[in-house]
């Protein structure tokens, strides 16, 4: 591949043009957020009045105070859909694919990376989605313009193993060598960000842009080159941000979710796309990046104080387009680019695990949101993120206070004494009034997902990939009633999750568990039984206090309680099926798949079906590295060649590879088994490029009696 | 081949240890994926062969032993043969010898070459000799270095933490704080 990182069309715009386009956009910003407030403004008359009506208290204050936030977030999400559903009846240059003709642009002598950071993944997945990017590419006839990376910072020495020979079996498969490369970091230092980065340090200046892929991310050949057409027809921007639709979910959960993802998707990315135009964001994959903006501005600063707020930034995405931002590159969302897809999580526990992390992530971008020099929409979009976790533990705070407005009532003996409302024009009872504010926040709440179906019901070949507009009518009513039940338990996560980030709890980095296995009954129980309990006694205590009230709780309390059973059930594969058999939560990819997807879906089933995706036996990937001629051979190769790079050099030898210690554990190996081994002394032996070949070579010659059980027993695996 | 001494023995040792023997440099062979049964027999007849004129020597090596000896040095000379490379280590030939086999994917196509005396096939030598593995392209190293960014107010912030007995004084607000609000909310 060329050098061509530096193109004389890689630059941000001129300060004139920049500031007309900041003019135009920063009254979009105006008109969006102010129609929010102007919503968030009546409503909260009306809920001070209601107050009002029974007397200011303290508690009444602050759960004014509380109503005011959660409904200008929720007024916010409606906007997004209200506005996303305005632009996309009505037209106009509302994404950067519209903007300008990019599709005549050649990709002669451009050369971009795909790279593919990961993590302990399972691998046969990670490489079967490779796999249908780069020969969706290859049929564009544009392959030899891409370079696959596949940029690994897996611990478990058995992953190592795994992802090194199933590498070398692709690009003999498609023929890829010198078109898909592996690297692994002996270090993994700030993480993914950290592994970008390195990539960036060894490669960048090679390629003129890259894109970054999640483990389970697919992108289609021709999305693929029009990102890349579009970064050419538009050098004034730095990134460009797909919108994946999630896809191959098999649980009943995971096709809720993608469901809704594929469904309301449109609608809220051409509302955020609306008024953020150049000013998007940066989801952290599925994107096109200017790689000479990303090394000049996105290298990420160590956050001053202790963890979980100092220290490395988790979520880096955000940040990293705040900085592109600020030095005047432009970030884009391409809402309109099909051809992007990811996997969501399979399960409810799944799914928390994923929030946990970004939650903290998240709340970490406090430390960065007044960070001098950021644009303001960045500064909008570090905000949301931050409440969109914050809300939680608010929602939790508002239900607390009712209920202790609602003892202390009781407690107290007062009696409420209605007066006339400001409104009196209204003529509204007490209650007719509190009606009349659950009504509007309902209709907030769901005017979004009516909008959406509205927005299906006028496009016929999309509703034809619903399934129809019946069926997805009936998916969103199913949707929005699991969501009604799922929605308290992450108001109880998410609330332990700030908590435990606010106390300075730090997040294991623990990889996505990415099947439909399913949930099991203990874990579930293990994992929400205190959840239960805490719905169970709320219940009891509300029903105590005022039957009547019970009943607006009950949808809340349900959910907490059902929160074990709903879990597991939703977790399992068979439902997802009979879900799909009724023509519930279809999709255009499951009633259409593209080719892509229908590959991977096919050769994915072909693999579990030959057993190949299931975990090996522990240490097989140890015993594979010493004792086959060939995984042996290709292991020490790629040790070798790593050590090339002085950084690798270095790092290794900081790790001990090449000292004292190592002959050492190489006879203790021989003589005791890795059975006892630590996994840093196991991925030291591992890392050492001399030690390889003279462990295959000891272990094939010595005698066996001189040999640890365990290698015996390996050995024998290879009889004939 | 050696014919037996004695009935039950084959070069000074017992038949069950060349049966031994047999099964490792067997292994070894299926280890490199040579899969053809009469291939296979040939290799491992022709090491044992090779162990067997050692054997009479050697009385106190095991017959695997010695076998495993054969069996690595008549791969390591085939291999110093084939590329051409009389100078490596025995490690270093070896893994270059296992990686070439590899690449010319011995196991598909050229499995009747192996441990073959010369002259072997122009394609087969080119592919062993010519082939090599990139896991990467060539290293362009760079540094990114990370901009300055001032933080502001919070920069401040997290100054303060670093204070003698912040924490301390941090807490006891929050618990006057948390009495303040109890106050309040039980007297209104």
């Amino acid at each position: 591949m060329d050098p061509a990182a530096t193109s004389p069309s890689s630059r941000p715009p001129g300060p004139a043009l920049y500031a007309l386009r900041t003019i135009r956009r920063g009254w979009r910003v105006f008109i969006f957020y102010s129609s929010a407030v102007v919503l968030t403004g009546l409503v909260s008359m009306l809920f001070a009045d209601l107050i009002w009506r029974s007397g200011w208290s303290t508690s009444g204050f602050c759960l004014m105070g509380l109503f005011v936030i959660l409904f200008l977030l929720t007024a916010i999400g409606c906007m997004h859909a209200v506005y996303g559903f305005a632009a996309r009846l009505f037209g106009g240059d509302i994404g950067i694919t519209r903007m300008e003709d990019y599709q005549a642009k050649s990709l002669e002598g451009i050369s971009t990376a795909l790279i593919f950071p990961i993590y302990n993944e399972e691998i046969v997945r990670v490489y079967e989605g490779l796999r249908a990017t780069f020969q969706s590419l290859e049929q564009t006839g544009q392959l030899e313009r891409f370079d696959f990376f596949i940029l690994s910072d897996s611990t478990d020495p058995d992953k190592w193993i795994e992802e090194e020979r199933g590498w070398f079996e692709l690009i003999r498969e498609l023929d890829a060598l010198g078109r898909i490369y592996y690297r692994r970091r002996a270090v993994n230092e700030a993480r993914k960000s950290g592994n970008v980065r390195d990539f960036l340090n060894s490669w960048g200046r090679r390629y003129r842009y890259f894109m970054v892929f999640d483990a389970d991310s697919v992108m289609r050949g021709e999305t693929v080159v029009d990102l890349v057409k579009l970064m050419e027809a538009h050098p004034e921007t730095g990134l460009i941000q797909t919108v994946p639709a999630l896809a191959e979910a098999e649980s009943l959960f995971g096709r809720i979710q993608q469901f809704a993802n594929r469904l309301y998707a449109p609608v809220f990315i051409a509302g955020l796309n609306f008024w953020s135009k150049g000013f998007g964001n940066y989801w952290g994959h599925n994107a096109i990046i200017r790689t000479e903006a990303f090394m000049q501005c996105c290298d990420l600063p160590q956050l001053p104080g202790r963890k979980p707020f100092g220290g490395q930034i988790l979520s880096h995405d955000f940040v990293e387009a705040a900085l592109l931002l600020k030095e005047h590159w432009q970030v884009w969302f391409a809402c309109e680019l099909e051809g992007s897809y990811e996997e969501a999580p399979q399960t409810m526990i799944d799914n928390a695990a994923r929030d946990r992390r970004w939650c903290q992530g998240n709340l970490q971008h406090a430390m960065v949101i007044l960070a001098k020099g950021l644009r303001g929409v960045s500064r909008i979009h570090l905000a949301l993120g931050i409440l969109g976790y914050l809300a939680s533990p608010l929602w939790l705070l508002f239900l607390v206070t009712f209920v202790w407005m609602l003892w202390y009532k009781q407690h107290t003996g007062l009696s409420d004494i209605m007066v006339h409302n400001f409104t009196p024009f209204l003529h509204l009872s007490g209650s007719e009034h509190a009606f009349l504010i659950f009504v509007i926040c309902m209709a907030v709440l769901f005017l979004p997902k009516i909008l959406a179906l509205v927005d299906l019901a006028l496009d016929p070949p999309r509703r034809r990939a619903f399934g129809g507009l019946a069926h997805a009518t009936a998916g969103a009513v199913a949707e929005t009633a699991f969501s009604a039940l799922h929605a308290p338990i992450l108001m109880l996560w998410h609330s332990q999750f700030v908590a435990a980030a606010l106390f300075g709890a730090d997040t294991a980095w623990e990889p996505q568990k990415r099947t439909a296995a399913g949930t099991g009954w203990a874990e579930s129980a293990r994992r929400l039984g205190v959840h239960t309990l805490i719905g169970l006694v709320w219940g009891a205590a509300v029903w105590r206090l005022d039957r009547r009230t019970f009943w607006w709780f009950a949808p809340v309390v349900a959910g907490i309680v059902l929160s074990i059973p709903l879990s597991v059930l939703t977790s399992r594969a068979v439902w997802g099926g009979r879900a799909r058999d009724l023509g519930l939560f279809l999709t255009p990819e499951e009633t259409g798949p593209p080719p892509e997807l229908a590959g991977l879906r096919a050769r994915m089933a072909a693999l579990r079906q030959a057993g190949k995706t299931a975990p090996g036996p522990r240490d097989a990937g140890l015993a594979a590295a010493i004792l086959d001629p060939y995984v042996n051979a290709l292991h020490a190769s790629l040790l070798r060649e790593n050590r090339l790079n002085p950084v690798y050099a270095r790092v290794l030898a900081q790790m001990g590879v090449g000292g004292p210690e190592v002959p050492l554990l190489r006879e203790r190996l021989l003589a005791e088994g890795p059975e006892k081994f630590e996994r840093r002394e196991k991925l030291l032996i591992l890392s050492d490029a001399e030690s390889l070949p003279w462990l295959h070579r000891q272990v094939w010659l010595r005698p066996a009696g001189t040999l640890a059980p365990w290698w015996q027993a390996a050995v024998r695996k290879y009889a004939h | 081949m050696v014919l037996t001494e004695s009935p039950g023995r084959l070069g000074a040792r017992p038949l069950e240890d060349w049966n031994a023997a047999y099964a490792k440099v067997e292994s070894y062979f299926c280890a490199l994926r040579v899969r053809n049964k009469l291939l296979l027999g040939r290799l491992v007849a022709q090491v044992l062969e090779r162990a067997m004129a050692r054997a009479e020597q050697e009385p106190a090596r095991s017959a695997t032993e010695l076998a495993m000896e054969e069996m690595d040095r008549l791969v390591s000379e085939w291999f110093a043969l084939v590329l051409q490379d009389q100078t490596a280590g025995a490690e270093v030939l070896s893994t270059r010898g296992r990686l070439a086999l590899l690449l010319a994917d011995l196991s598909g196509k050229w499995q009747d070459q192996f441990l073959r005396p010369g002259p072997w096939p122009p394609e087969f030598v080119s592919v062993m000799r010519e082939t090599y593995l990139r896991a990467g392209p060539d290293f362009q190293i760079s540094q990114m270095a990370p901009r300055p960014l001032d933080l502001g107010a919070i920069a401040a912030l997290t100054k303060i933490g670093r204070l003698p007995y912040a924490r301390m004084a941090a807490t006891w607000l929050l618990f006057a704080g948390l009495l303040v609000l109890l106050f309040i909310l039980t007297h209104h």
